[in-house]
């Protein structure tokens, strides 16, 4: 098996989507496609590499319907007028799409069957929205039956497909408080904040010149719904959003967003041989099913097979990227696989960052590949709840690559 | 609430109000029926026992569209601008209303009609109608939130090809664009209406969720729209080229259709208002308000058309067998007669071949072609085959002599109230009606090819052409889907002769040393399809010639032949028929003729004439003061005495561009001193040819015009 590694990194900033008030998105005008069709020619520019030795697109979409429809991968890469012999797959593993494509490309360049793997990861949630909506235009049509014939009702459909719902029967499993999940997301918010101040997002955003709805033009180079002024006090005052008498808010989940990832991966030779220092290597991936009515614990069974197959415990990992989709996620994978809390999130997570469903997972792996960077750490895990029940994790580790 | 709103019929049954519309005869919106929608929609909303509400239609139409002889005459753009948005705020209040509304479309759903639609909630609508937004065909945008909410529902490229264009689209593919819901057959319509409106009670459906200006997944990015919109702004600047609504349209969807509905329907508002006071608008509503009265004259008012079944067609030549479709298209039964087996053979193929358009669209099948022709049509050299029609129409040799003859033979055949028309384009009809007993019974019936598809039919009243003879015609043009323009004989009756004055100044121009190819760019310019060359190549420089030559004969020495015109006619070189006229074919792209342009050369240096450079408005102001010359010619022979039928005349006989309303109005716009003028400093240059009619002198004298102000 060859060694893979993260030869590069780059998103765009994610912007705060509002579908039923687009004006105030400000990536409003711009599809997601087109968030990409910029974003992947710059990437592999800044890793140094031809875009001709790409063997393979991985293109990781949570809502591949109306404009996110991307005949497989390819429209992204003639938007970008890329060579026509890179290949492409679209993937969907829902907020799990864009870490999916991290685990099959690094399969396939494991394996032997490709060097060079682009993967990408868009989301628009203005213009491509997630849930009722959706499904009112058909846009999306789950099966009727699954609601309907006694013989699925032990699958609870209506709180699976919900996933504010799924959140709430995860607070309930647990005996965290409300509170706690307000503190966390303040704690996110407060981290990106600093992050964003000291700069660290800066080596990660391409800054994006975005018309407003207005006409007016607008760089926009950093996330839009992370706040610097976020308090428990106000968290606090938030009223449920998906049940009456339920704990999950606005403030205690990840915002929707838009955006669009990216991130390159090689084998460890051909790094060395073209003299490209790689952000980590990638050690071990791990997926898992679990109840979809409570999705969000997804993450500890996908995480211990990671962490299974590269022979580590949760002990020695360094550093851990958590999506918090939800805060509870997050405090539950702490809980459940024994977490110094502290090493989560460092530089703010999704409830603050935000979560453009499909596109998270590159975002979750390259910024945990360069916080091992800058904080000096040797192994990180990145995984995310994904709606349906299920988890994903991905483990990296930084090594000194003298060449 | 009240049930009766005389226009507006209301019903409430199990929580939903059923509004019917009935505004006799089409459903227009006029002001009355609006009031009387806006009231039931009130008392609607205040009644607590109506949860739900389904509007629909009567008849052939759900609504026929805003009544545009209201708009016709409004010179204060702010009037109308007042007007407007008064009427945009009640459709906005309709759907941001308390209460889920439910169209149900029973009939066609045209312009302010498919506005109030799109307004609703939801939409079911029977199959095979049509929906659409036809406001650019009268120079208007739709002004009823048309632009801003058809892209919102359907996308922002097919919202522009139908507002651009004015097609409407059917049924089937409204839904499929998502622009109607459901499909019901009327008698299940309301039922599926109600249906609907209780899946919103029930809350199954979200009225606010369905509104346009909360549906946003058709938008697209700055760059989509970007690209979109100046590749539509490009072809419509090819295709819509002297007219205005097109653009407006355009500008609507470029400006508007962002995530403000409201600053969007101002805009739309705004640029409405532009249309409708703009030439172009008035023009255009003229054209369809004149196109749908021609023929209703006071002649034959009160008379009844007699019924006509059956057509003898003789003659199966190009106009005969364009005819012919026409006729079988309209479900008339037709006979073709022709002089021999050969000719009749020849007539049948060129029969078909008017169908291989329709067969080649898969608009019909070739085994439907068969049948039609083998039901409906009989062909035969026996003149006796026309002893049962009702109408007999000629298009044989343009010969005096044996037209003649074979009238007299069907007067034999025939019964008596059986009218002959004679599709001649040059001889005069009154001589040829000499021959029968019953003069009253002829008529000219003057087709333009390709019969099929010209929609002009100019219909010539000899001297001794009856009243009953010329109503049934004008009912049979309609029955036949053309628009009859009713004329007087003389040389060249009315178009040919208009043509010939209109394009008539080229000649002179070109012998004054202008460069023919200038005269063909300043007619483009002006918005007629072609250019005088190569209008004679096409239609043969030598059949020019001739009717140049009988007009010089019949309408006296102003119609003189130019030498000019006699040394190329000379040539030899008679245009597309013959490979070459004033321009040669036999390359891939048609170059100036070598044999014209040496004539051409030969004159002006015999002559001492230079070459001269003619400004483009130059040239269209001779061009066109003789046109309008010759309009007033005609009209003071008493040849015709409605311009506006004149107008409509060129403006589908020629393609005399729509947008400038036609000669006469032209004309007017000009200023009927200002064109007298103009033709007598042509005069002055070019002879009597120029000579201002005593009619135009009178006029411009006076400060008449051509229509009423």
């Amino acid at each position: 098996m060859k060694e893979v590694v993260i030869a590069g990194y780059l998103r765009t900033a994610q912007s705060r989507s509002r579908p039923n008030d687009p004006a105030r998105d400000w990536f409003c005008k711009l599809r997601a496609d087109e968030l990409l069709a910029q974003l992947l020619p710059e990437t592999i520019k800044r890793t140094g590499i031809d875009a001709a030795e790409i063997d393979d697109f991985l293109l990781g979409c949570a809502t591949g319907v109306t404009e996110q429809w991307a005949y497989g991968g390819r429209t992204p890469i003639i938007l970008a007028n890329l060579p026509e012999t890179i290949p492409a797959k679209f993937i969907d593993q829902q907020c799990g799409s864009a870490m999916a494509g991290i685990q099959i490309g690094f399969m396939e360049i494991a394996m032997g069957f490709a060097d060079t793997v682009l993967v990408g990861g868009m989301e628009h949630m203005t213009r491509v929205p997630m849930g009722g909506t959706t499904i009112d235009r058909g846009h999306v049509q789950p099966n009727m039956s699954l609601f309907v014939d006694p013989k699925y009702a032990h699958w609870d459909m209506i709180t699976s497909m919900n996933m504010g719902l799924t959140a709430e029967k995860l607070f309930k499993q647990n005996d965290f408080t409300k509170e706690d999940m307000d503190q966390w997301a303040v704690r996110s918010h407060q981290l990106a904040s600093q992050a964003r101040k000291e700069g660290f997002f800066k080596d990660e955003i391409l800054p994006i010149e975005a018309e407003q709805a207005d006409g007016t033009k607008m760089v926009v180079d950093t996330d839009q719904a992370v706040r610097d002024d976020a308090t428990l006090e106000g968290m606090a005052e938030l009223k449920p959003a998906f049940k009456k008498d339920g704990v999950i808010t606005a403030g205690n989940s990840s915002p929707l967003n838009a955006a669009a990832t990216s991130m390159i991966l090689m084998s460890r030779e051909t790094a060395r041989q073209k003299k490209i220092k790689p952000l980590a290597t990638v050690r071990s991936i791990g997926f898992a099913g679990v109840d979809p009515t409570i999705m969000g614990h997804g993450p500890v069974p996908a995480s211990q097979r990671a962490l299974e197959a590269a022979g580590l415990k949760a002990a020695d990992i360094d550093f851990w990227e958590i999506n918090e989709a939800f805060s509870i996620v997050a405090l539950n994978c702490i809980k459940h696989l024994g977490i110094d809390a502290d090493r989560v999130n460092v530089m703010g997570g999704g409830a603050a960052i935000g979560h453009p469903l499909g596109a998270t997972g590159v975002r979750l792996v390259g910024t945990l590949a360069r916080i091992l960077n800058i904080k000096g750490g040797r192994y990180g895990c990145a995984n995310a709840c994904v709606g349906g029940g299920q988890g994903v994790a991905t483990i990296i580790e930084r090594e000194n690559y003298d060449w | 609430m009240k049930t009766d709103f005389k226009s507006v019929q209301v019903a409430v049954k199990d929580s939903v109000a059923v509004f019917t519309m009935n505004n006799p005869p089409v459903n227009q919106l006029s002001d009355h029926f609006v009031r009387a929608l806006a009231d039931a929609f009130t008392e609607a909303y205040a009644d607590e026992a109506v949860k739900a509400i389904v509007i629909t239609g009567t008849g052939k139409n759900f609504i026929a569209g805003a009544d545009i002889t209201q708009i016709k005459d409004v010179t204060d753009r702010e009037q109308i601008l007042t007007h407007v948005r008064a009427n945009t705020r009640w459709l906005s209040s309709v759907e941001t209303g308390p209460k889920p509304v439910i169209a149900a479309i029973n009939g066609n759903c045209l312009g302010g009609g498919l506005e109030i639609a799109m307004c609703c909630h939801y939409r079911v609508a029977v199959p095979g109608i049509d929906l659409g937004q036809p406001e650019v065909q009268i120079g208007l945008i739709p002004g009823a939130g048309g632009t801003q909410r058809l892209p919102r529902l359907i996308g922002l490229s097919n919202a522009v090809e139908m507002i651009t264009t004015g097609r409407p689209i059917k049924t089937e593919k409204a839904l499929s664009r998502g622009l109607v819901d459901e499909i019901a057959p009327a008698d299940k319509l309301i039922d599926t209406a109600v249906h609907a409106a209780q899946k919103f009670i029930m809350r199954f459906l979200n009225s606010k969720l369905r509104t346009t200006r909360n549906i946003f997944d058709r938008f697209p990015s700055a760059a989509e729209k970007k690209n979109l919109i100046g590749m539509v702004k490009a072809m419509t600047a090819a295709q819509a080229k002297g007219y205005i609504a097109p653009f407006k349209a355009i500008e609507a969807m470029e400006r508007g259709f962002g995530y403000d509905l409201d600053a969007d329907l101002q805009i739309e508002a705004e640029l409405f208002a532009d249309c409708v006071v703009s030439d172009v608008a008035k023009n255009l509503i003229d054209i369809f308000l004149n196109t749908r009265a021609a023929g209703r004259l006071p002649r034959i008012e009160g008379l009844q058309p007699a019924k006509i079944k059956k057509v003898a067609m003789l003659g199966g030549g190009v106009m005969g067998s364009g005819i012919i479709n026409a006729l079988l298209n309209s479900g008339f039964e037709a006979v073709l007669w022709d002089i021999n087996d050969q000719a009749l053979e020849k007539g049948m193929g060129a029969v078909r071949k008017t169908f291989g358009y329709a067969i080649k669209k898969k608009k019909m099948k070739p085994a439907d072609l068969d049948n039609l022709l083998q039901n409906r049509l009989t062909a035969t050299t026996a003149l006796e085959a026309a002893k049962d029609v009702d109408l007999v129409i000629e298009a044989v040799l343009e010969d005096m002599a044996i037209k003649q003859e074979i009238w007299k033979k069907l007067e034999t055949i025939c019964r008596p109230e059986v009218i002959f028309a004679t599709n001649t384009s040059a001889l005069p009809i009154t001589e040829m009606a000499t021959v029968l007993e019953d003069p009253g019974r002829m008529i000219g019936l003057h087709f333009f090819n390709p019969a099929e598809r010209m929609q002009l039919l100019e219909i010539i009243c000899a001297q001794k052409t009856s009243d009953q003879t010329l109503a049934t015609s004008v009912a049979f043009a309609r029955a036949i889907k053309k628009i009859p323009i009713v004329v007087n004989d003389g040389p060249g009756f009315y178009v040919s002769r208009q043509l010939s004055g209109l394009f008539g100044a080229a000649v002179f121009l070109s012998a004054d040393g202008v460069d023919s190819a200038e005269v063909e760019k300043a007619m483009i310019a002006f918005g007629m399809p072609m250019g005088p060359a190569t209008l004679a190549d096409l239609t043969g420089i030598d059949i020019g010639y001739h009717v140049g030559k009988t007009f010089e004969k019949r309408l006296g020495p102003r119609y003189k032949m130019h030498p000019l015109a006699e040394r190329i006619y000379q040539t030899g070189c008679y245009g597309r028929k013959t490979g070459a006229g004033y321009f040669d074919y036999s390359g891939p792209r048609p170059v100036p003729n070598p044999k014209v342009v040496a004539v051409l050369e030969q004159y002006r240096r015999e002559n001492n004439v230079a070459p001269k450079e003619m400004d483009q408005q130059e040239i269209i102001d001779a061009m066109l003061a003789l046109g309008i010359n010759e309009g007033a010619l005609i009209m003071q022979e008493g040849i015709c005495d409605r311009p506006q039928d004149m107008d409509l005349a060129m403006i589908y006989g020629t393609g005399f561009p729509p947008y400038r309303g036609g000669i006469f109005k032209y004309a007017d716009k000009w200023g009927l001193e200002n064109v007298v003028a103009k033709l007598e400093e042509l005069e002055k240059r070019y002879g009597p040819r120029f000579a201002p009619a005593d009619l135009l002198k009178e006029m411009a004298g006076s400060g008449r015009t051509f229509y009423a102000r």
